[in-house]
């Protein structure tokens, strides 16, 4: 056997598969390695993939995708110690539709398998050790104690990216430039599903919280419906979370106890539990994304968008691995796997959503690092709330009026005005 | 030498106790989402016996397996490990198979597969225990079977295997070919390497029908199946806590080992 191939990709979570997927069609002798023992073993998400970008790669998406339920109801709620506020967008009787619910062990196995039926080889249950270097040049990786050679290297391992931190590209992760994710996976019948989110047997729906889901800690909770079952989590800064000295099971485990939530999951088990780290710095952490025969892709490269509403990671891993083989193909054309050949890859990114968005959003990290967002607004909101429906024989105050005296303490109008101008020019 | 391994999947015996789930109705056992099967450890250790046989001596490999979706998988595994070549038997027909019908379907395939001088298994599946597969798979072939081995070596025409005995071990010889069942005192069996996992990946495994092997439905799966599972209950696990207390620590270890003797544990 030959253990010289056009392209090793390391990872096979969407963005190794995307990549992958479209150069083994091209006729790429491609190689995937993946440390996990199965494609998604140990991977997770939210889960939503959000907008068409599976649609360039598979036409006719969601098709044979095994899609849990396409998105057609999306709600921000505040959360309050015992009560809620929500912001509800549906359009589920409509038939419209924005993105899907996944579970990563099924979609994954299910993407690698595309990579597969495309011609292209993946490795399960080998990790990737080390690059191989000829002088400057990335030449191939180190896997399972054998060496394996390739024009190009696509470094799409994740969060903590070895690869790309092997090759100089990236710094390690501080903890303010990454969030911390647990979850759990809440088995329940379709039908009660169906009947608590007033869903149509196709339609999904994404709650994403803020507020008393993460206790006040820089981050926010989401709740995500599947077929059969909810992904219900919360998400937080890791710098946040240990200057708090809470862990971040025991606010999902709080969250799970908030009146409102407890409803949605009433009766369910949990059928799955997982952690896993998502980065959170916007384009500032973005690093170098090549080097002279190497290309990083999705998460290894930081491409995350985060506006602390939803997290977009998949959408930007799919166009990142895209684009990383686009680039080697245009590569291949020329023979030339240099850092001067394979700089096509920083503008095709620069052109689509992915570095475009980040740089649009390139404020909103610092933004987010308002502790008023987690703790003092959601409070606000339920309160005024409270005391705007609330009839209680007494005479009524106005709207404003009722506001000025939910802020007493909490916020001064100014702060209130400044928090504001700053979500205008970072959101 | 032609050497035959077959191997099965089950479910995880490490995973966590109260992932497993029984339907005591159906008398079945509820495969549990998400936690992916793995090969019996007897089943890898025959394996481990193959290529140690093989390390010594041209031989090649194949491993056969009966089993469902992710059947693929148990055979990369040994592909990856050094194993030549694999085989997947797949049927809805051989649903609810009872250790008979797999022993016969499993020797359908053998001969299908071409000649063979030595068929290894594990001495028994770790999901149900029965330890019958390899001697039926002998008897429906017609050939010798040596159970329990630790060692297995094979030359010249004959197989020369040490056979794990209460007190030890002793020696047998039979004439090739035959079927060998190992045991864990075979040792490790080894991990795959690098190459071996790329290798794995770029092979295509057949998956052959019911048919393809020229079955007689009629001697396999539930319908045919000729032993009965009367009941399938989980163990209940009851812990006890007691507290055994003292003026003095001493005290308190002589009040310990008093009532360790009143039960009977010293
Ligand atoms: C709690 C949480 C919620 C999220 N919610 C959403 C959401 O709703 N929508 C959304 O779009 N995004 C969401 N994200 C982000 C999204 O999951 C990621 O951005 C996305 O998975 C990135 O894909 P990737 O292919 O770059 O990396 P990964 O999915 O992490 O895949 C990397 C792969 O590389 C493998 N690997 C790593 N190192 C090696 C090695 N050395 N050798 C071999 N293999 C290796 C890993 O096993 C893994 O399979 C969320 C993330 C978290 C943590």
């Amino acid at each position: 056997m030959s253990d010289k191939f056009d392209a090793i990709v390391v990872g096979a979570g969407p963005a190794g598969c995307a990549t992958a997927c479209k150069l083994a069609r091209a006729g790429l002798e491609v190689l995937v390695v993946e440390r996990g023992k199965f494609p998604g073993a140990k991977n997770m998400t939210g889960g939503v993939i959000y907008g068409p970008v599976l649609d360039s790669l598979f036409p006719g998406a969601p098709g044979d995708i095994p899609v849990e339920r396409a998105i057609g109801r999306h709600v921000i709620c505040l959360l309050s110690d015992r009560s809620s506020v929500s912001l509800d967008f549906n359009m589920a009787g409509s038939g419209d539709r924005n993105g899907y619910t996944v579970l990563r062990s099924r979609f994954d196995r299910w993407l690698a398998n595309k990579v597969e039926e495309a011609g292209g080889i993946v490795a399960a249950g080998l990790r990737a050790d080390d690059l191989l270097w000829q002088g400057q040049r990335v030449v191939g990786i180190t896997a399972g104690g054998d060496e394996f050679r390739a024009d190009a290297v696509i470094a799409a391992d994740g969060v903590n990216s070895t690869m790309a931190t092997k090759a100089g590209l990236r710094v390690n992760l501080s903890p303010e430039n990454v969030n911390q994710g647990v979850k759990e996976v809440i088995g329940l019948p379709r039908e009660a599903i169906e009947e608590r989110f007033g869903l149509t047997s196709d339609s999904g729906a994404a709650i994403h919280f803020l507020g008393f889901c993460t206790r006040g800690v820089h981050g926010g909770g989401f709740l995500y419906t599947n077929k059969e079952s909810l992904s219900l989590g919360v998400v937080v800064q890791l710098k946040a979370l240990m200057e708090s000295n809470l862990k971040s099971v025991d606010l999902l485990e709080s969250f799970k106890e908030h009146p409102t939530v407890r409803e949605y999951i009433r009766g369910g088990t949990t059928v799955e539990y997982s952690a896993h780290l998502v980065p959170a710095g916007g384009l500032r952490m973005v690093p170098r994304l090549f080097t002279d025969g190497l290309l990083v892709a999705g998460d290894a490269a930081a491409l995350v968008l985060a506006t602390g509403r939803a997290l977009e990671g998949i959408n930007f891993a799919v166009a990142s691995g895209i684009a990383a083989a686009e680039t080697v193909l245009k590569a291949k054309e020329r023979n030339d796997f240099s850092k001067e050949s394979l700089s096509v890859y920083e503008k095709l990114l620069a052109d689509s959503f992915v570095l475009q968005d980040l740089k649009t959003f390139r404020e909103a990290p610092r933004f987010l690092e308002n502790q008023r967002l987690y703790q003092t607004y959601p409070e606000l909101a339920c309160k005024l709330a409270e005391e705007v429906f609330r009839v209680d024989g007494k005479p009524k105050k106005k709207l404003w009026q009722l506001a000025r005296q939910e802020m007493k303490g909490r916020v001064s109008i100014w702060q209130l005005l400044r928090d504001g101008l700053s979500a205008r020019s970072s959101l | 030498m032609n050497i035959i391994v077959c191997i099965k999947q089950i479910l995880d015996p490490e995973m966590p106790p109260v992932k497993f789930k029984i339907d005591a109705q159906a008398k079945k056992v509820i495969a549990p989402e998400g936690i992916p099967l793995v090969i019996s450890p007897f089943d890898e250790q025959a394996v481990e016996a193959a290529l140690r046989i093989k390390d010594a001596q041209e031989a090649k490999v194949t491993a056969i397996t009966m089993g469902g979706q992710s059947a693929k998988d148990a055979v990369k595994h040994v592909l990856a490990m050094g194993v030549d070549e694999g085989i997947v038997l797949s049927d809805e027909a051989f649903n609810g198979s009872d250790s008979f019908s797999t022993a016969y379907v499993l020797s359908q395939a053998i001969q299908k597969a071409g000649e063979y001088d030595l068929i290894l298994c594990g001495r028994q599946a770790a999901d149900w225990d029965a330890g019958q597969v390899g001697s039926i798979v002998a008897e429906e072939l017609g050939i010798p079977v040596v159970t329990l081995a630790r060692k297995v070596d094979a030359t010249g025409g004959t197989v020369r295997v040490e056979r794990v005995i209460p007190d030890g071990h002793e020696v047998v010889e039979a004439p090739l070919p035959a079927v060998v069942t190992v045991s864990s005192e075979l040792g490790q069996a080894r991990l795959p390497t690098g190459r071996g996992i790329v290798m794995a990946a770029r092979k295509s495994i057949p998956v052959w029908s019911a048919q393809d092997i020229g079955c007689d439905v009629s001697r396999v799966g539930a319908g045919a199946a000729r032993s009965e599972v009367v009941a399938l209950t989980l163990p209940i696990h009851e812990r006890k806590g007691e507290i055994v207390s003292g003026e003095t620590g001493a005290q308190a270890a002589v009040n310990l080992a008093l009532k360790l003797r009143e039960n009977r544990i010293i």
